[in-house]
């Protein structure tokens, strides 16, 4: 995750000095961080609004076609060339094997990551990321656990507004921090079971991929069920375009977060897909995967074969 | 007492080190990513495995349009178009699963939508492999959807997962005639065309699950879920999908396993959850 300055309001910094805590943990979520002498030193926040559009154009950088949505996209399906795809990004061509061109026909279709996209994403959680990470400096903490994120639009008008929260730790009798806090979605037990397994908090981990589809002819037809009016297609088959788009938009997302953990692991990983459709044979898979970078600080203690319990309550 | 506060000390002692460890892994190459929480991954550790990668396997089979509406006997193309998509899903699964150097996939979730002309199959799990990198995968790797934790206690009672297993049968239920359903409008009474289409479709997904599960020279099939109902888009089709984890003995014999009795002194809410900002 990356730092910004700080734009920590002057309001924020005479509230954080005042010298009681705030915090976001649960009674039972305190008591475990005070076993671990963990203690909450102020609940930390960080947003950030976003304007989203689904499709920049500008930020393509080659020709159109995919990104034109399903009415006029249609209309001309036979007329335009497939887009080059952003630099770096994945784009796979699908072609007409009917041999014919019309209106109605979709002679090309196309999968392509929308880099532009990702990065308006990651800009947003990052700016809100680091304003979290700032007010917890400004605590002199070490880390902030239970952290918790959300994305909700701003009323219609394609805002999107990104929120962090934790609460701040500071780490009892030991020095002020010399480094950028650690952060974790766990607090409490979850988070004492992960410093006895050995592994140190780093830092949370999200990242989102998004592909669209324009979908072409064979696409079109296996996806409404009349593949077999074609003597070239089968009637029935497996929807590669589709499949293509949705193993990469999973793979994207995992090598995004694999880069980011330099040699520490993942734990707690939650990988969520979800598809839009624009318009028909238009649509955009998006990927989220989040979780817990941690690192090894120590080897595994032995374990003990767990032991069956039945529990009588 | 003089435990609790020695563990809590130890506690203390390894928060404390582990927050002033050097600041980078020595072996930056050695990312691993798992779904898995760490009591998982603990329970994996104490039978001597461990996580390697999360892994996914997609599929999308496309059904002819019009084969729910009108027919007799079994929607072929929509039971076939089901197991085409899941052995598809479930091979990308287990090859991504080997090419980390995993020797199964454990805690699969499985996410099914029936269409009325596509159906869509997404699996994801987390590779596991023994912790001792020179075991060698002695058969192929298994994808189970068993969750590390039964896994262990599998492992434990000396059996081994083989694979997914799955059958799924789609069943047209016959329309009723003209005069059996006008006879039938102001009675309470069974009605047979459903009632043995619903037998009908699930004694073929049990029979094809089972099949797989001989197929893959296993013994049994532990931990089977169904889901069985009629389809919401057609009115006279009824669906019946099995689908579990196949297992065969990896002992001579079964080990034993006796539990111990404990009365729980937890409350009946989740306690230590970190959603108090949610």
């Amino acid at each position: 995750m990356s730092e910004e300055p700080s734009d920590l309001p002057e309001a924020a910094h005479r509230r954080l000095n005042e010298g009681s805590f705030s915090s976001g943990l649960s009674v039972s979520d305190f008591a475990a961080c005070l076993d671990m002498g963990l203690e909450p030193v102020g609940l930390v926040q960080g947003f950030c609004a976003m304007r989203w559009g689904a499709v920049s154009m500008s930020g393509m950088g080659g020709g159109v076609g995919g990104g034109l949505g399903g009415g006029l996209g249609a209309a001309l399906g036979g007329a335009l060339t497939p887009f080059a795809g952003a630099p770096g990004g994945y784009v796979q061509n699908y072609q007409c094997p009917h041999g014919m061109v019309s209106a109605e026909h979709r002679a090309w279709g196309q999968n392509y990551q929308q880099i532009w996209i990702e990065d308006a994403w990651r800009t947003g959680f990052n700016s809100a990321y680091s304003r979290m990470m700032h007010e917890a400096q400004a605590l002199g903490a070490h880390g902030v656990v239970g952290v918790l994120d959300s994305e909700n639009p701003l009323s219609d008008t394609g805002v999107v507004e990104f929120h962090l929260r934790g609460t701040a730790v500071r780490l009892v009798d030991a020095s002020a921090p010399s480094e950028s806090p650690w952060s974790t979605f766990l607090a409490g037990q979850r988070l004492a079971k992960v410093f006895e397994a050995g592994y140190a908090p780093v830092s949370i981990v999200t990242a989102v991929a998004s592909v669209r589809v324009w979908a072409y002819c064979v696409t079109e037809y296996l996806m409404e069920g009349t593949g077999g009016v074609w003597s070239t297609s089968p009637a029935a088959a497996e929807i590669v375009q589709i499949v293509d788009a949705q193993s990469t938009v999973r793979e994207a997302v995992r090598a995004r977060v694999r880069s980011s953990l330099h040699g520490d692991s993942l734990h707690g990983a939650h990988l969520e897909v979800s598809t839009r459709e624009f318009a028909k044979g238009d649509l955009e898979l998006q990927s989220r995967l989040s979780g817990n970078r941690v690192r090894r600080f120590k080897d595994f203690d032995p374990v003990a074969l767990p032991r069956a319990t039945v529990r009588l309550s | 007492m003089s435990t609790s506060a020695s563990a809590r000390t130890n506690l203390r002692e390894e928060v404390r080190r582990a927050l002033t460890a050097p600041s980078a892994p020595a072996d930056r190459s050695n990312s691993t990513t798992s779904d898995l929480s760490i009591d998982e991954e603990l329970n994996l550790h104490s039978i001597g495995w461990e996580p390697v990668e999360l892994v996914s396997g997609v599929s999308l089979h496309s059904i002819p349009y019009g084969y729910w509406n009108w027919g007799q006997g079994e929607i072929v193309a929509a039971s076939s178009a089901h197991a085409t998509a899941l052995a598809h899903a479930k091979a990308r699964l287990v090859r991504e699963a080997a090419a980390a150097g995993g020797h199964g996939v454990v805690g699969v979730h499985i996410e099914r939508a029936i269409h009325p002309t596509h159906v869509e199959v997404s699996l994801v799990g987390t590779a596991v492999r023994p912790a001792d990198l020179n075991v060698r995968r002695q058969r192929d790797v298994f994808a189970s959807d068993l969750s590390a934790r039964d896994f262990t206690m599998l492992m434990v009672a000396g059996w081994e997962p083989l694979g997914l297993a799955t059958g799924a049968s789609f069943v047209f239920a016959p329309r009723r005639s003209m005069s059996t359903a006008l006879q039938q409008q102001s009675q309470n009474v069974e009605l047979t065309n459903f009632t043995e289409a619903m037998y009908s479709a699930r004694e073929a997904a049990m029979q094809r699950m089972q099949d797989m599960a001989l197929e893959m020279h296993g013994t049994g099939v532990v931990a089977v879920t169904v889901q069985e109902g009629p389809m919401s888009f057609a009115s006279h089709a009824v669906g019946f999908v099995a689908l579990g984890t196949v297992v065969r003995l990896a002992t001579p014999t079964h080990q034993l396993i006796h539990p111990t009795m404990v009365v729980s002194l937890n409350d009946a809410t989740v306690a230590f959850d970190a959603q108090t900002l949610g």
